[in-house]
């Protein structure tokens, strides 16, 4: 999934270049509630138009391109509150559009097929994507009103059963299960023609799949080293 | 999806270097990931947190921190050390790694290379897919949630050995999860669908 070539981009990268060369960028815009006709404009004249802080664009942009962001990029980020808008937008997408989807897919292979290898998956994925609607679940309810109250708080943390292990335990769990999934499909379970939804059903499982990865890159990798470093400086207060 | 992907930590001060580097990897077969680092602190905190399987060290930064090095190669000595040489160095300097790259490699000879120590790094026996007989009897008893411990007493084997066989069915099939596993032993027709 990473092993790109694509452009590391800067303030003046032009939008529809940056759009035509990684069309997953569509969807970085759709998460921060960007409209995708975005006519000549630069990355920096685009954040601006829809108050959004370049940096963040900059690390998401380039991270969706492959690009890991160094301890310098990650501070530069300022609006803690916007990442977690981004992040329930994931949360909304996982829901409304690409398990109703999926699941669609699968209902149209065990309709055309019969084939009972299809129904074991169709329950595989079932309780697999509860799996992921309770980690969702964890972050609505837990995780991110503890990040927004600590943001809020002049003082020092509130108490909260949040914990940065049980959130990377999730998330590898989230990526085993669907790499099973593409493994069975890919080399296990023989399903004979209906090569076109099948195809489709696959294309869906890996935008599901780098959808979550963005996620929990952007969780692991951004959004807790910022919360480590203010609940840093709270203890500090003290 | 990361069991299958090469980590390579670079610790190499010139941007130009490191990117010529980088391209000459990505035109390479191997599915990988490269991490940039610029000291040895840097590096042993990448290697407590992710599975690197290769590191490329420029020696000019170790010069003077042969003790640190060491230290850190013990730590990770099943990750494959080769050396990035563009300058002329002590043989002894060089003999603290496993393979040295030379900047006037040609791409061929960088890329057997890479290949060569990423062969090494897969076990031989897992190559055939299929699974053994034995593997097939602790897969079932895994399917019906017996422990390591339980499968050892029953049959008759070392937890060790069960260890090892549940590895190589992860890595024959490519199946992690229990539920993933069960699908699997169904639609190879080890199980019957009844005992789902």
């Amino acid at each position: 999934m990473y092993r790109t070539q694509k452009t590391y981009i800067t303030a003046g990268t032009r939008m529809p270049e940056l759009i035509k060369e990684n069309p997953r960028i569509l969807l970085l815009l759709e998460h921060l509630e960007v409209d995708f006709v975005v006519g000549d404009s630069t990355v920096s004249q685009l954040c601006s138009a829809n108050s959004i802080p370049v940096e963040l664009f900059l690390v998401f942009g380039n991270l969706y391109n492959g690009f890991f962001p160094d301890r310098k990029e990650i501070r530069s980020i300022k609006d803690i509150r916007l990442i977690i808008r981004f992040l329930k937008s994931n949360h909304h997408y996982y829901i409304n559009d690409k398990y109703p989807e999926i699941i669609g897919y699968i209902r149209e292979l065990q309709d055309l097929t019969k084939n009972e290898g299809v129904r074991l998956i169709k329950k595989f994925f079932q309780e697999y994507f509860n799996e992921v609607l309770e980690h969702l679940d964890y972050e609505d309810k837990t995780a991110f009103p503890y990040f927004i109250e600590l943001i809020e708080s002049r003082k020092t943390a509130p108490k909260t059963n949040f914990s940065v292990n049980d959130y990377q335990e999730h998330h590898t769990d989230v990526e085993t299960k669907l790499g099973d999934l593409k493994n069975l499909l890919l080399k296990h379970i023989h399903i004979t023609n209906e090569l076109s939804t099948r195809r489709k059903l696959f294309f869906a499982l890996m935008e599901l799949e780098f959808d979550l990865k963005m996620h929990s890159l952007i969780e692991e990798t951004i959004l807790l080293p910022l919360i480590a470093e203010i609940e840093k400086s709270r203890m500090n207060e003290q | 999806m990361s069991s299958d992907r090469i980590n390579i930590a670079i610790l190499e001060p010139s941007d130009i270097i490191n990117e010529g580097f980088t391209n000459i990897l990505l035109k390479n077969e191997c599915y990988f990931f490269v991490f940039r680092v610029y000291s040895l602190d840097e590096l042993s905190l990448l290697c407590s947190k992710e599975q690197i399987n290769i590191v490329v060290v420029n020696p000019q930064l170790i010069i003077n921190k042969s003790h640190e090095f060491t230290r850190l190669r013990r730590s990770y000595n099943h990750i494959n050390w080769i050396a990035l040489v563009y300058s002329i160095y002590d043989n002894e300097l060089l003999s603290r790694f496993q393979s040295t790259i030379s900047i006037t490699d040609s791409f061929e000879i960088v890329s057997n290379k890479i290949s060569q120590t990423i062969v090494r790094n897969t076990s031989s026996d897992a190559t055939q897919e299929e699974l053994s007989e034995r593997e097939i009897e602790v897969l079932m008893q895994l399917i019906n949630g017996l422990s390591n411990k339980e499968i050892a007493d029953k049959l008759n084997i070392s937890i060790h050995t069960v260890i090892s066989h549940r590895k190589n069915i992860i890595e024959k099939t490519g199946i992690k999860s229990l539920p993933g596993l069960t699908i699997y032993a169904i639609s190879k027709k080890i199980m019957q669908l009844g005992a789902e």
